[in-house]
C-alpha cells in the first residue's frame, strides 16, 4: 500500500501541478500551443537529464554535463565563424562531446576518481576551454549560419487553430528520439542491464565477471555527447552562443533524475521516470513564469518542491528516522 | 566419475602457515564437508580453489590434468562454482536477469528478448524444483534463502560449448538462512547430488554436517587433520578433531557464589521501547542474567533499550540506585558496556586497527587533557585487553578484517572491557564464532562475572544460556514474562518456558 503511496504519489503531485496552472491560468496554460511552447522549452533539459540517466543508473553522475552543453556550443559557432559547413560543425562539435565524457570515463573508471571530483574538474577545464576559445564573448547575429537559427524554430506541421498553424517544434523530434534511443539501450540491450548490474550492485557484477571498468568507462560517453546535443540545440534556439549558456542545465538534469527515482518501483532511475522529471521541472517553470512569479522566488520553489518529492519518497520508503544514527 | 584432487597445498601469509601441505580428494555425485575453526585454513582453500589466491606450493589436478591456479575462469571451466555466504544480489533487477549476470543476455536483432531469457531462467528453477520463484519478479522481493537459491540455479544455465558444472563450493551457505530457507537449501543440495554433482559443503553448523554430508575432512591450524566416511565418526570425533581437546566442560562452572544480599547494580522497571513492550528485572553485581525467547520476542530490543539504542518510552533504568543517561554514549560512559550481534555491520571498523576499534569508545579517556589523542595509552590499553580475553593477533595494528570471526569478537570484548564496565551486555556474543573460540569466550565472560561485572546475555542458543546464566529471563512478545533458576534446566524444559503462557501476576 505504502508502495502504492510511494509510486503514484509522484505522479499524483504532477497531476496536482497541472490542474493547478490549469485553473490559475484558464486561458492559456493547457493550450495546444503552449503544451508544445512547453515541449520546446524542455527538450535540451529532456536530452542531458535522459543521458544523465545513463550514468546514474551506475550510481555515478556527471557534474560537467552544463560546461561541456557550452562548450559544444562555442566550438560550433566559432567553427562557422571561420566558413565551416553546418554538419561539419556540428559534427565536430558532438565528436568534442564524446571525447570529454570519454574522459571523465576514463578518470572516473580506469584512474578511479570519485565521479564527484572528477567531473567538477572537468566542469572547470570545460568551461575554461569554452571562455578560450570564444575569448569571452557572445557570438550572434550575421555569424550563426541563418538555417541553424531556423531549425529550432521550425518543425513538422501538425494543425491549425484560429487561423495560425501549430508546428510540432524540432528540438521537441530531437528530445523525443534521443530519449527513445537512450530508453532502448537501457531497457532492451545487454549493455543497458549491465549497467543496471553496476549500479545495483558492483560487487556481484565484478564477480560475475562483466568488464566493469570498460562499461563505466563507455557509459560517460552518452553523458557527453548529450551535452554536447544540448549546447547545440541551446544555441540554435536562441541563435547566438556564448560560454556560460548551458551551464545551468547540470544541476537541473541531476534533480529531474532524482524526481523521476522517486516514481519508480525500486527508487532506480529510468529513462521515462527521468522523462516524467523534467516534465514537471518544466511545467513548474513555464506556470510560474505565466503567473508572473519572479524568477529567484521560481528557483526556491522549484528546490523546495524536489526537496519535498525526494524527501517524502524516503519518509515513504523508511518511515522518520526518530533514532540517533 | 570426476574427482578434484588438491595435492600438497601449502600456503604462508608472513609466518602464519595458512596450509600447510594439505591433500584433499573431492568427488561428483556427495557432499564432502570441510570443516575447521575460524584460522584453520578453510577459507585460504576455498579461494586457492576459486583461483583469487594463488599458493605457493601443491597442484590441482582434474582427473588427473592439471588445472592451472590464480585463474578463477580456468576453474570455472573445470567445472567448479563457488556460492558464497555473500550473495552479492543486484536487488534492482529481475531474478531472470540475475541468473544471467554472468552469460550473455538471449538476443534478437540485437536487443534482449525477455521472452527467452524468462523462459531459460524458470527451467532452471523448475529443474532444482523452484517453481514457486517467479523469475521476473524484481531480486529484491526474495528472502536471502530464495536469493541463494536462484544463485545455485544459474549455475544451471550455461553457454553452449561450456562444460556444464559437476562440483559446487559451498560457504557457510546457511549462515543468513532461516531454519526454512535451509531447509529448502538442504534439499536443492540434495537434487543437485541426485543429478551427479560434488558439493564442497563448508560450515560450522554440525547438524547440518551430519546431515547432508557423505564425508567430512577437518583442518587444524592450517594442517589436514582427519578425513572420514561419515559413517566412521560423529560430532565429538569432529570436534575433537577441530579443536585438538575434548570439549567436555565449554562451559566453566561459577567458582564462588553470588552474595545473595548484595544490592542490584542494575534494576529495570516497566521498560519500554520499540518492540520491547515490558521488562522489569534487577540484576545483581557479577551475576550472568540470560535473556531467552523466540526469535522476535524482543531479546535483543531489551538490551538495546538499556543502551539508549532504541529510545526509552517509558519505565526507568537504574545503575547504582541512579538513572541511567538516555544516550548511548553517556550509557557507555556510566559503565555500560555492548557487544552487538552484528560484528561486522554494527561492531566493527572493519578496515581500522585492532587498537582503534578497542579505543573507539573510550577515545576521551586516553586523551591527555581530554583532547589530545595520546597513541601509546590506547596502544597499552589495547595490548592490556587483548591479552586479557586471548586475542590472536600478528599486530595491534592489523585491520580487523584480517581477523577470523572468533578473535573479531574478542575485540568487542576488548572494547568493552577497556571501559572497565559495571554491566555488560551480550548480544548472541557467540554468533558465527567457531568451537573453540566461543570457549573462551565462554571462559572470559565467566571471569568477568567472578570478578563482579554483571551480564546480561540475550542469546538463541539454549545450551549456552543453561550453562553460562545464574538466571534466565524469558522474553515472549516483547514482554519480560518471568525468571526462571537455571539450575538444573534442560534445553526442553527452557524451550516449553518459551512457549509457555504466563499469568500476568506470575510475571511480576
Amino acid at each position: 500500500m505504502t508502495g502504492m503511496i510511494r509510486r503514484f504519489g509522484g505522479l499524483l503531485g504532477m497531476v496536482a501541478v497541472i490542474a493547478f496552472f490549469a485553473i490559475n491560468l484558464p486561458e492559456t496554460f493547457l493550450t495546444a500551443r503552449n503544451l508544445l511552447n512547453i515541449s520546446q522549452q524542455i527538450s535540451m533539459l529532456a536530452v542531458v537529464a535522459v543521458t544523465m540517466t545513463v550514468v546514474m543508473v551506475m550510481g555515478d553522475f556527471d557534474l560537467s554535463v552544463g560546461a561541456m552543453a557550452s562548450l559544444a556550443g562555442v566550438v560550433a559557432a566559432m567553427l562557422f565563424l571561420q566558413g565551416w559547413s553546418i554538419p561539419a560543425a556540428l559534427a565536430v562539435a558532438i565528436g568534442v562531446g564524446l571525447v570529454g565524457g570519454l574522459f571523465n570515463g576514463v578518470m572516473v573508471s580506469l584512474v578511479g576518481i570519485l565521479p564527484f571530483v572528477a567531473t567538477l574538474a572537468t566542469l572547470t577545464v570545460f568551461s575554461g576551454l569554452a571562455f578560450m576559445i570564444s575569448d569571452g564573448r557572445t557570438i550572434f547575429g550575421r555569424d550563426i549560419p541563418e538555417a541553424f537559427g531556423e531549425f529550432a524554430r521550425g518543425g513538422p506541421v501538425i494543425g491549425s487553430i484560429d487561423e495560425r498553424v501549430l508546428v510540432l517544434p524540432n528540438l521537441t523530434l530531437v528530445a523525443i528520439v534521443v530519449a527513445f534511443l537512450v530508453w532502448v539501450v537501457l531497457e532492451q540491450t545487454s549493455y543497458g542491464r549491465r549497467l543496471y548490474a553496476i549500479g545495483g550492485n558492483r560487487e556481484a557484477a565484478r564477480l560475475a565477471g562483466l568488464p566493469v571498468v570498460w562499461l563505466r568507462l563507455s557509459a560517460f560517453a552518452f553523458t557527453g555527447i548529450g551535452a554536447a546535443m544540448a549546447g547545440l540545440m541551446y544555441a540554435s534556439r536562441v541563435a547566438s552562443a556564448n560560454p556560460t549558456q548551458g551551464d545551468g542545465l547540470m544541476l537541473t538534469a541531476i534533480a529531474a533524475v532524482f524526481l523521476g527515482m522517486t516514481i519508480t518501483r525500486d527508487g532506480q532511475p529510468r529513462v521515462l521516470a527521468t522523462l516524467a522529471g523534467v516534465v514537471i521541472l518544466g511545467v513548474l517553470d513555464n506556470g510560474l513564469t505565466q503567473m508572473r512569479v519572479d524568477s529567484y522566488v521560481r528557483e526556491v520553489l522549484v528546490g523546495a518542491i524536489i526537496l519535498l518529492a525526494v524527501g517524502l519518497s524516503a519518509l515513504s520508503r523508511h518511515g522518520f528516522s526518530l533514532r540517533r544514527r | 566419475m570426476k574427482v578434484l584432487d588438491v595435492q600438497r597445498v601449502s600456503r604462508s601469509f608472513g609466518p602464519v602457515h595458512a596450509l600447510r601441505d594439505v591433500s584433499l580428494a573431492f568427488r561428483a555425485g556427495e557432499v564432502h564437508a570441510l570443516m575447521g575453526e575460524n584460522g584453520a585454513g578453510k577459507s585460504t582453500l576455498i579461494k586457492a580453489l576459486a583461483g583469487v589466491d594463488r599458493p605457493d606450493a601443491g597442484s590441482l589436478m582434474l582427473d588427473g590434468a592439471p588445472v592451472p591456479w590464480g585463474s578463477p575462469s580456468a576453474v570455472q571451466a573445470a567445472g567448479l562454482r563457488f556460492i558464497h555466504q555473500e550473495l552479492h544480489p543486484v536487488r534492482g533487477l529481475s531474478v531472470a536477469e540475475n541468473m544471467y549476470l554472468d552469460h550473455s543476455y538471449p538476443t534478437r536483432l540485437g536487443l534482449v528478448n525477455w521472452r527467452t531469457l524468462n523462459e531459460k531462467a524458470r527451467a532452471a528453477l523448475v529443474r532444482l524444483n523452484l517453481g514457486h520463484i517467479d523469475p521476473r519478479a524484481p531480486m529484491s522481493d526474495l528472502g536471502a534463502g530464495d536469493q541463494m537459491l536462484v544463485r545455485i540455479a544459474a549455475t544451471l544455465i550455461h553457454d553452449a560449448g561450456e562444460e556444464a558444472p559437476w562440483l559446487y563450493v559451498m560457504d557457510e551457505p546457511t549462515a543468513a538462512l532461516t531454519g526454512e530457507e535451509s531447509e529448502h537449501l538442504f534439499s536443492v543440495v540434495d537434487e543437485l547430488v541426485k543429478r551427479g554433482a560434488g558439493v564442497l559443503y563448508v560450515s560450522h553448523r554440525m547438524p547440518e554436517v551430519l546431515r547432508l554430508s557423505a564425508r567430512v575432512s577437518v583442518l587444524r591450524d592450517g594442517e589436514h587433520i582427519s578425513t572420514r566416511p561419515l559413517a566412521e565418526t560423529d560430532q565429538a570425533r569432529i570436534i575433537h578433531d577441530m579443536t585438538g581437546r575434548d570439549l567436555g566442560g565449554l562451559f566453566p562452572s561459577r567458582e564462588k557464589p553470588l552474595d545473595p544480599k548484595a544490592a542490584p547494580v542494575l534494576s529495570v522497571r516497566a521498560l519500554r521501547a520499540g518492540p520491547l513492550r515490558e521488562a522489569s528485572f534487577d540484576l545483581a553485581p557479577g551475576e550472568v542474567l540470560g535473556i531467552g525467547g523466540l526469535s522476535g520476542s524482543g531479546r535483543g530490543a531489551l538490551l538495546r533499550a538499556i543502551l539508549g539504542d532504541l529510545t526509552r518510552e517509558g519505565g526507568e533504568v537504574q545503575l547504582d540506585r541512579k538513572n541511567l543517561a538516555r544516550h548511548p554514549a553517556d550509557v557507555w560512559s556510566q559503565g555500560i558496556a555492548y557487544v552487538p550481534r552484528e560484528r561486522a555491520s554494527e561492531g566493527l571498523m572493519l578496515g581500522r586497527s585492532i587498537t582503534e576499534n578497542i579505543a573507539l569508545p573510550h577515545l576521551s579517556r586516553f586523551a591527555r587533557g581530554g583532547y589530545f589523542l595520546d597513541p601509546r595509552r590506547q596502544t597499552g590499553a589495547a595490548d592490556e585487553k587483548g591479552q586479557r580475553v586471548r586475542l590472536k593477533r600478528a599486530s595491534l595494528h592489523q585491520p580487523c578484517a584480517e581477523l577470523s570471526g572468533g578473535n573479531q569478537q574478542k575485540v568487542l570484548f576488548a572494547r568493552a572491557l577497556a571501559g572497565k564496565p559495571r554491566v555488560l551486555l551480550l548480544d548472541e556474543p557467540t554468533r558465527g564464532v567457531d568451537i573453540g573460540a566461543r570457549f573462551d569466550l565462554y571462559r572470559i565472560i565467566r571471569s568477568l562475572s567472578e570478578e563482579g561485572i554483571a551480564v546480561l546475555l540475550a542469546s538463541s542458543d539454549l545450551l549456552e544460556l543453561i550453562g553460562l546464566s545464574d538466571r534466565i529471563a524469558i522474553m515472549q512478545e516483547g514482554r519480560l514474562t518471568g525468571i526462571i533458576d537455571a539450575d538444573g534446566l534442560t534445553e526442553g524444559s527452557l524451550l516449553a518456558q518459551f512457549y509457555e503462557t504466563v499469568d500476568e501476576d506470575q510475571a511480576a
